[in-house]
């Protein structure tokens, strides 16, 4: 088989040579504390999605590939990955001297089990749709055997949302999400987990770094295990995470309330570190519900909203106005469209309200109050469509039923809203899934994907070159935007803290804990 | 004996089934699903129908009631999805929790009700009286939840006295355990305590114009013995009838109380159930 060294082997290639030495803990030992949230119902990482679980496992666990601070897709476990020719086979070649937590030395016949488990009981086993065997010719060669090509199935193997993790063979069979006693490779194991309260894990001396790297990045690069061992503390009360952060009883903490951040800036003890682009704030229009099935409602709608009031109120303050579906700093971002993006323009929205023959049909805005930003967000919206002659409407409900809503009925609501976080940070590709079916958010009618919308999507998919993928994703936003498929707000930012003696935690889409250590 | 007894068990059995349809029925009408909760905000529908699969959520209902009975003829409740271990565990882990908490509650509403109570009364239309009724209304008034925040921010963060939060179990770690279940134990207590304040003023307020109280003066007891010995004894009565009120009151308490401190008891677990549609457990516990 004639092979082509990949582009992702290459940038982690060149991120080795431009720095020198790698990264040694400047102090290793101490217990850090945590506080996270958010309750986590598993660390079974396979079978979960949600970012409570992430938080931890993926300190217990890594990957064959993942991606890098700045989102491009790395090599973790392989230390080559070769495509071929036909794009039809991937061959990844193992990093030596890896063990997991339990002694066992790693080899393919982990990563084949692996993989064998994600396509049973992964939650995002679509992944692996376009592939139609694995094997494992040697100890060190794992080799995925596609049924059709897909220029991004690098992408959606290394995507963080539910990734593909490392376990031994022997955990195999183990039914979804009770895989309890998680055995990895990464640099933490755990100690203890006691559900609803804390996880503990600590250090796991026989980590092997990937010398590939010099540093951290992203989920991957070169990791070390600075701290003895890690308390993940569950706080779910804002004001409790606040109080715990100023009595140094827990070292780090995230979401803090904005209200709290004036104060804690001036307490020299705390460090704040906003992570912007945390999530995009969103509201979904039913197509498929009058009055919001006509496009001119929808484009009155679209008009007469002030993104800056909507997300002040949204995020006390903590956001950038952002146009679509990618934040300025991601490969993919395009601001087309920006045309149709906070107009606040009363007249407009009631010149396309005539047009459409609105008659005071009520805009039902679905939303619930256990996000306190999509409720607030609903609130001040309904007060922008009222001054614009429009019946708005709020229905508050919880999360899971405004969920359900909006996955099972057409009738009974216009707009829901939402936030999508995990996607648009993994790229356009994850992102625009929510506009085709069968996830398509807003409702199309008879449940047909708008042609044109599909067609851009396709092209997202299937052309090789990345260029051209972008281009057709540019596109796709376009089109969502001018035909009003979704009503993106802007970008909300998480503030998490740190005590001023805690070094190298850089907020990522989770708390890493390597490369992370005490001051004194 | 024996008769009787095989037939009072086999007569509850219609009941028990009567009373475990309804609860199955009814978590079952709440709108939204396990799933849902369990997949976050960011999940997709594909990630939120193969949760739903996975754990058999979209069997028919009767299938999943089947299921569940069989279950329980064999002594398995479930496991929890919330938490994803065996529903009796998570039951027995939490449970001593929140007793050790509502005792540690139990005895300072006690203690400060009975006598602040006591003490308003002997002291009746005087400033200590008036005190007294002051700070139980305002135990009765203030949200437990609110005094709670407060208790943080002046015992833990500017004192420095008691940690934040967090749990360590009276058998691991006696001190510990005062030290993070005092603050939960004195927000729940203020309360009750109040409302135990008032009512054993005004029952010893009562038992203190009683002839047999003055005859006991008049017999030259000493103040101590007549307000111990024959008053209080008396005014007990009433007194333990609202104790067994306030100690259902503590346990409900407890929902508000252990999500603010963080402690892993029965109340957090039953919130958290109920918010995440936690089937397995809430039909156990709800």
């Amino acid at each position: 088989m004639k092979c082509v060294l990949s582009g992702v082997l290459a940038s982690a290639l060149s991120v080795a040579v431009a720095q020198a030495e790698p990264f040694k803990c400047p102090h290793v030992g101490g217990d850090f504390v945590f506080g996270q949230e958010a309750n986590i119902n598993t660390l079974d990482q396979m079978t979960s999605a949600t970012i409570s679980t992430r938080n931890i496992a993926m300190n217990i666990y890594e990957t064959l590939m993942t991606r890098d601070e700045n989102n491009h897709p790395i090599l973790d476990l392989a230390e080559a990955m070769l495509e071929a020719p036909d794009h039809l086979t991937y061959t990844f070649k193992l990093r030596q001297g890896i063990h997991f937590h339990n002694g066992k030395s790693m080899t393919s016949a982990d990563v084949v089990a692996s993989f064998d488990r994600y396509a049973k009981v992964g939650n995002q086993r679509s992944t692996l749709d376009n592939v139609d065997h694995w094997d494992a010719p040697d100890a060190q060669t794992f080799v995925i055997h596609m049924k059709k090509i897909q220029p991004t199935f690098i992408e959606a193997l290394s995507s963080f949302s539910v990734p593909i993790v490392i376990i031994p063979s022997e955990n195999r069979d183990v039914p979804a999400q009770q895989l309890t006693q998680p055995i990895g490779t990464g640099p933490y194991q755990l100690v203890q987990s006691v559900p609803g309260s804390m996880v503990k894990l600590k250090r796991f001396d026989g980590y092997k770094p990937n010398t590939s790297f010099q540093e951290r990045t992203g989920f991957g690069g070169y990791k070390q295990a600075c701290f003895d061992t890690v308390t993940f503390r569950i706080v779910t009360e804002p004001g409790a995470r606040v109080a715990g952060l100023r009595t140094g009883e827990l070292q780090g903490v995230e979401d803090l309330p904005a209200t709290s951040i004036p104060d804690l800036k001036n307490d020299k003890a705390i460090t704040i570190l906003p992570l912007k682009n945390w999530w995009i704030q969103i509201a979904n229009p039913n197509t498929s519900n009058a009055p919001t099935d006509k496009v001119l409602v929808r484009k009155a709608i679209q008009a007469a909203l002030d993104m800056d009031e909507i997300m002040d109120a949204a995020s006390d303050g903590n956001y950038q106005l952002n146009v679509g579906f990618q934040y300025p700093n991601q490969p993919d971002y395009t601001d087309v469209g920006k045309e149709t993006y906070n107009l606040h323009n009363p007249e407009l929205a009631k010149k396309y309200l005539t047009e459409a023959g609105y008659q005071g049909e009520p805009v039902v805005l679905l939303t619930n109050k256990d996000y306190p930003p999509m409720y607030n967000s609903a609130l001040v919206m309904q007060q922008q469509l009222q001054a614009v002659g429009v019946n708005a409407q709020m229905k508050v409900v919880d999360w899971p039923t405004s969920v359900q809503m909006q996955q099972n009925t057409t009738e009974g609501w216009n707009f829901f809203f939402t936030g999508w976080g995990t996607q648009p940070a993994l790229g356009a590709l994850a992102t625009m899934q929510f506009l085709v079916q069968p996830n398509a958010s807003y409702k199309p009618a008879g449940g047909k994907d708008d042609p044109d919308v599909l067609a851009a999507w396709n092209d997202m998919n299937t052309l090789p070159t990345v260029e051209g993928r972008q281009e057709a994703f540019a596109r796709m936003q376009k089109l969502v935007l001018e035909r009003v498929y979704a009503v993106p707000f802007g970008s909300f930012t998480k503030v998490q803290g740190v005590r001023a003696n805690v070094e190298g935690f850089v907020p990522f889409r989770i708390p890493r804990m390597a490369n992370v250590w005490f001051t004194h | 004996m024996g008769g009787v007894l095989v037939r009072r068990l086999l007569g509850a059995l219609p009941i028990l089934l009567i009373v475990s349809l309804i609860t199955f029925a009814m978590i079952h009408l709440i709108p939204g699903d396990p799933a849902i909760a369990i997949a976050g905000m960011s999940a997709t529908p594909e990630q939120i129908a193969n949760i739903r699969r996975d754990l058999g959520l979209d069997q028919p209902l009767p299938a999943q009631l089947w299921a569940w009975y069989a279950n329980l003829l064999h002594g398995n409740l479930g496991r929890s999805l919330l938490l994803g271990q065996p529903v009796m565990t998570a039951t027995l882990q939490r449970l001593p929790v929140t007793m050790a908490l509502s005792a540690y509650a139990l005895v300072l509403t006690l203690l400060i009700g009975l006598l602040s109570g006591i003490v308003a009364a002997l002291r009746q239309n005087t400033w200590i009286d008036q005190a007294a009724m002051v700070l139980a209304m305002l135990g009765i008034s203030l949200p437990s939840f609110y005094l709670g925040l407060l208790m943080i921010i002046v015992f833990a963060v500017d004192l420095r006295w008691l940690p934040t939060g967090g749990y360590i179990a009276l058998s691991s770690d006696p001190i510990g355990w005062l030290a993070t279940s005092t603050m939960p134990a004195i927000s729940l207590a203020l309360l009750l305590a109040g409302l135990l304040a008032r009512i054993t003023r005004s029952t010893m307020l009562e038992v203190l114009r009683q002839d047999y109280i003055r005859t006991a003066r008049a017999k030259g007891l000493p103040d101590r013995t007549v307000v111990l010995k024959h008053a209080l004894s008396n005014a007990l009565i009433p007194i333990t009838t609202v104790v067994g009120i306030i100690v259902s009151l503590l346990i409900s308490g407890s929902v508000v109380i252990e999500t603010l401190f963080s402690i892993p008891g029965i109340g957090q677990l039953l919130t958290q159930a109920v918010l995440n549609r936690d089937y397995p457990w809430c039909r156990v516990a709800c």
